[in-house]
């Protein structure tokens, strides 16, 4: 173990991995319970779409991929508030229509290669130093947003008529959930992958809520759950050389499992 | 009675309702002042949840204009002053993770800038309303875990909680007990009477709470106020306004003063 960490690339990967994991799990809380899950999948394949725009004209992928998480999120709310869609329509649409112009950004550009298998299943060898100061920046300014307007989200995921009637600024706070999912998403590929990122935001909340217990302890027991994946994905990623996204995922369904065995009614 | 300067709560005038040329409410007037207690009546579809609704800023009207305590409803800001209880109130979902108390304390939620915390001024505010409500002993419970009764002393316990000036309750009586229902009704009067709070109430349930009532708004398309429940109650324009014979069961009788409007 401490082995491990005597790689700089590995410390690296640790730091940017729990505040990942705790980024996910809070925001994935209010997620889960605005019935938002599927937001999560579709937000991680539209920064694919950054991914692949960074890869072929040469930007800070990460960078790139932040912004069209954020652009596509306010897309999906407008579409969301403004036509006679269904959400999972919507969110299906985006989320096809994302990966298929991924691939075809990546294939015309001839960067479809090892480096974009990374931002799919996630890697722990893959996070640079910029990435690191990218993640802090962004990650630290999500989780204080997250925390200020903690009770007003909490209200809002409740019942969203009764929060506006009670002055809580609904479309607004809306519109800041979402950016912020779409900021944590984006910072969240290089460790757990495109494709598996949705899992770490509904997972741990959905394994805590098994515990029926109230909304803080909720909300702590999906952080536990989340930082406990992480650690352990990322330890058993580094000594079987196994992609980080996916050793994450199974450790957490693997709680996930165990919490639904030792809650069962 | 109110007093002729008295600034209302709810002063609406003139006010339409249309969807697709279909007329759901049509050029209503009414007020609504403060330890007033009001009970809203009317058949289903008759417009009753939408003109609440516009009471609070839900739908935009087609026509007429809603004024919240002498303001324009654009410049209204003091949404704490009014406590609303839904329809859904008891229908909650059952594995939201939500304590008793958490739910409480919403009403308190409003009243903060997202840089403050909760003080001991808040926890007492939630305390009391919990009190009043009779769910203390309830506080540490899950919200899923309650019956449709102690859910619906547990949401108006938060619509309490924001300190209200005017409770707004949406028949909240759906998969409520019999006995929890009466036992409602008590605890409206008695805030109502102790406490001067004001309520107004769409219910279905006229004669039971017919003694407690200031005044009653029947609304089916049209509304008419009257400001001698009793009166209204018992002359047979009850079974007009639901398009069938109905009965009216009240509790017991006694009499009332005030105007006749109807």
């Amino acid at each position: 173990m401490l082995e491990m960490l005597s790689y700089e690339f590995m410390q690296r990967a640790f730091i940017a991995g729990l505040l990942i994991a705790t980024l996910a799990s809070i925001s994935g809380t209010f997620i889960v319970l605005k019935r938002y899950s599927l937001m999560g999948e579709t937000l991680a394949h539209s920064s694919l779409v950054g991914v692949a725009v960074g890869l072929v004209a040469g930007y800070n992928p990460l960078w790139v991929a932040v912004i069209f998480a954020v652009l596509s999120s306010w897309l999906i709310e407008y579409l969301r508030s403004s036509f006679a869609l269904y959400s999972d329509a919507i969110l299906s649409i985006m989320l096809s229509g994302s990966l298929a112009l991924a691939v075809i950004i990546v294939s015309l550009g001839g960067a479809f290669n090892n480096s974009l298998f990374s931002y799919l299943f996630g890697s722990i060898l893959s996070v640079s130093s910029d990435d690191l100061v990218t993640i802090i920046l962004f990650g630290s300014l999500s989780l204080g947003l997250l925390l200020l307007f903690n009770r007003e989200l909490f209200f809002i995921c409740y019942d969203e008529e009764v929060a506006k009637i009670s002055g809580i600024k609904v479309k607004f706070l809306n519109f800041l959930l979402v950016t912020i999912v779409a900021i944590i998403i984006a910072l969240s590929i290089r460790i757990v992958g495109s494709l598996l990122i949705g899992a770490l935001m509904v997972i741990p909340t959905a394994a805590a809520l098994q515990f029926r217990v109230g909304f803080k302890r909720s909300m702590l027991i999906s952080l536990a759950f989340a930082l406990f994946s992480v650690l352990f994905g990322m330890t058993t990623s580094y000594y079987f050389s196994l992609p980080s996204g996916a050793t994450i995922v199974i450790s957490v369904i693997a709680l996930f499992v165990i919490s639904l065995i030792i809650n069962k009614k | 009675m109110q007093l002729k300067f008295e600034v209302p709560i709810f002063d609406v005038k003139n006010l339409s309702f249309l969807v697709r040329e279909n007329t759901i409410l049509s050029n209503i007037s009414l007020e609504i002042f403060h330890s007033e207690y009001i009970a809203i009546i009317g058949p289903n579809g008759g417009g009753k949840t939408t003109l609440i609704r516009m009471l609070l800023g839900l739908e935009k009207p087609t026509a007429g204009e809603v004024k919240l305590f002498g303001k324009k409803m654009s410049d209204f800001k003091e949404w704490y002053k009014i406590g609303f209880v839904p329809q859904r109130a008891s229908l909650v979902d059952e594995n939201f993770p939500a304590t008793v108390e958490d739910i409480v304390k919403m009403g308190r939620v409003a009243q903060h800038s997202i840089f403050t915390r909760f003080s001991k001024e808040d926890a007492k505010i939630v305390h009391d309303a919990m009190e009043k409500m009779d769910i203390l002993d309830l506080k540490e419970k899950m919200i899923g875990t309650l019956s449709g009764g102690q859910r619906q002393r547990a949401m108006i316990a938060r619509a309490l909680a924001s300190s209200p000036e005017i409770l707004i309750l949406d028949e909240p009586n759906t998969g409520v007990d019999m006995v929890s229902q009466q036992r409602f009704y008590k605890l409206l009067a008695k805030l109502n009477k102790e406490e001067k709070m004001t309520i107004l109430f769409i219910t279905h349930d006229i004669g039971v709470i017919a003694d407690d009532i200031t005044r009653l708004f029947t609304i089916n398309q049209k509304a008419t106020i009257c400001n001698d429940p009793k009166e209204t109650i018992s002359c047979e324009d009850i079974s007009k306004l639901y398009g069938r014979e109905s009965h009216l069961i009240s509790n017991h009788k006694h009499n009332h003063s005030g105007d006749t409007e109807c």
